[in-house]
């Protein structure tokens, strides 16, 4: 009874492993072109989360260091199977990389420079660009759009592109505008 | 053995220090280790800079493996990558161990409540140095156009999709 419980566990990690290493290995374009994939196989086909957990664990990955991917295969293997899920999630989304890398330094490293790459790498960023946009729409509609809101996000675009403030501060200040003026709210709620 | 160690802490300071993801990391790697260490040469930083960016994976993770890999070989390679990706795990294992707690408090969703318009300014950026940087003509944004309905319609899969506009790509971006 009890060593069938640790296969089906041994099972589970690897599946996971698994995930993430398709995620690292199908990931191109870097950071933020990882999400859509990320949302594809973690929240729509398997299950693991739901969106609005996606997206909270999406922006608690920006305020902490470390690469987006990496920070968020730690996280959801975390909550999965605890420190364990964490390091074999961890481990398959950077197995890839390692691989290729590796691959790309031992024989193909003039392949990589030739002009259909670049073609192509620019074909994948128009892809790229699609897949944020919906990310960005898909983000806006699940929130509760209210004055609070409005004001923080069009603050935000004038620290990005007028102030050019690094991300990390934006991010704070609008945690920190929340934390001032939301408080008092959830905390009536959880009265009611 | 004394060499795996100093790149291995090395990577680590750069995986600590990096708030934003692959792009923020880079110019850090070249004032650390171009510029002070001299493990690597300029010229072999820009060219793998523009390896790291056009293979899949985190452009933080190629690089420290591609360093490593230049500086010690396979194990140089593995040390780099995990230096890197260590300090993200040791923080977000310790926030994911609270998180259940803490999820529940009226500070931190308060808190959420305020990055979430954030994230959506975070995410138009993205979109705007990708453009800004890359789309010289019409063409990728005619292509970007049809990728988003494409991708909003037939909700077809992620990686398919940037396949398919690469191969798309490689006929008509100049």
């Amino acid at each position: 009874m009890k060593s069938s419980k640790i296969l089906k566990k041994l099972i589970n990690l690897f599946k996971l492993t698994g995930i993430f290493f398709y995620i690292g290995l199908f990931t191109l374009g870097g950071g933020y072109a990882m999400v859509p994939l990320m949302k594809q196989e973690i929240v729509e086909k398997r299950k693991l989360l739901d969106a609005d957990t996606f997206y909270e664990i999406f922006a608690i990955s920006q305020v902490t260091p470390g690469p987006i991917a990496v920070n968020m295969a730690t996280f959801i293997g975390y909550k999965e199977s605890g420190i364990l899920g964490s390091v074999f999630t961890t481990t398959g989304v950077v197995l890839p990389s390692l691989i290729i890398i590796i691959l790309i330094s031992l024989y193909f490293a003039d392949a990589v420079k030739s002009v259909f790459v670049h073609r192509f790498f620019m074909g994948v960023l128009t892809g790229v660009v699609a897949e944020i946009a919906y990310l960005t729409l898909d983000v806006w509609k699940r929130s509760n759009v209210d004055t609070f809101y409005v004001i923080v996000f069009v603050l935000s675009l004038i620290e990005i592109f007028v102030i050019k403030l690094n991300p990390i501060y934006v991010i704070l200040i609008g945690g920190a505008l929340g934390v001032i003026f939301k408080t008092k709210e959830y905390m009536n709620e959880r009265t009611h | 053995m004394k060499e795996l160690i100093k790149i291995y802490f090395e990577f680590f300071k750069i995986g600590a220090v990096t708030f934003g993801g692959g792009q923020a990391m880079l110019p850090i790697i070249q004032r650390e280790l171009v510029t002070n260490l001299h493990w690597i040469t300029m010229k072999n930083f820009l060219y793998f800079v523009s390896i790291a960016q056009v293979t899949p994976g985190p452009i933080a993770v190629n690089m420290a493996t591609f360093i490593g890999y230049n500086m010690k070989g396979f194990w140089g390679a593995v040390i780099a990558t995990f230096g890197v990706a260590s300090p993200s795990f040791a923080i977000i294992v310790l926030i994911a161990s609270v998180m259940h707690n803490l999820s529940k408090t009226a500070v931190y969703k308060a808190f959420i409540s305020g990055v979430k318009p954030v994230i959506i300014a975070l995410l138009i950026s993205a979109i705007y140095l990708i453009v800004h940087g890359s789309f010289h003509s019409a063409v990728p944004f005619i292509l970007a156009a049809i990728a988003f309905v494409v991708f909003v319609k037939f909700k077809i899969n992620a990686f398919l999709l940037l396949i398919g506009m690469g191969t798309i790509g490689i006929f008509l971006i100049r």
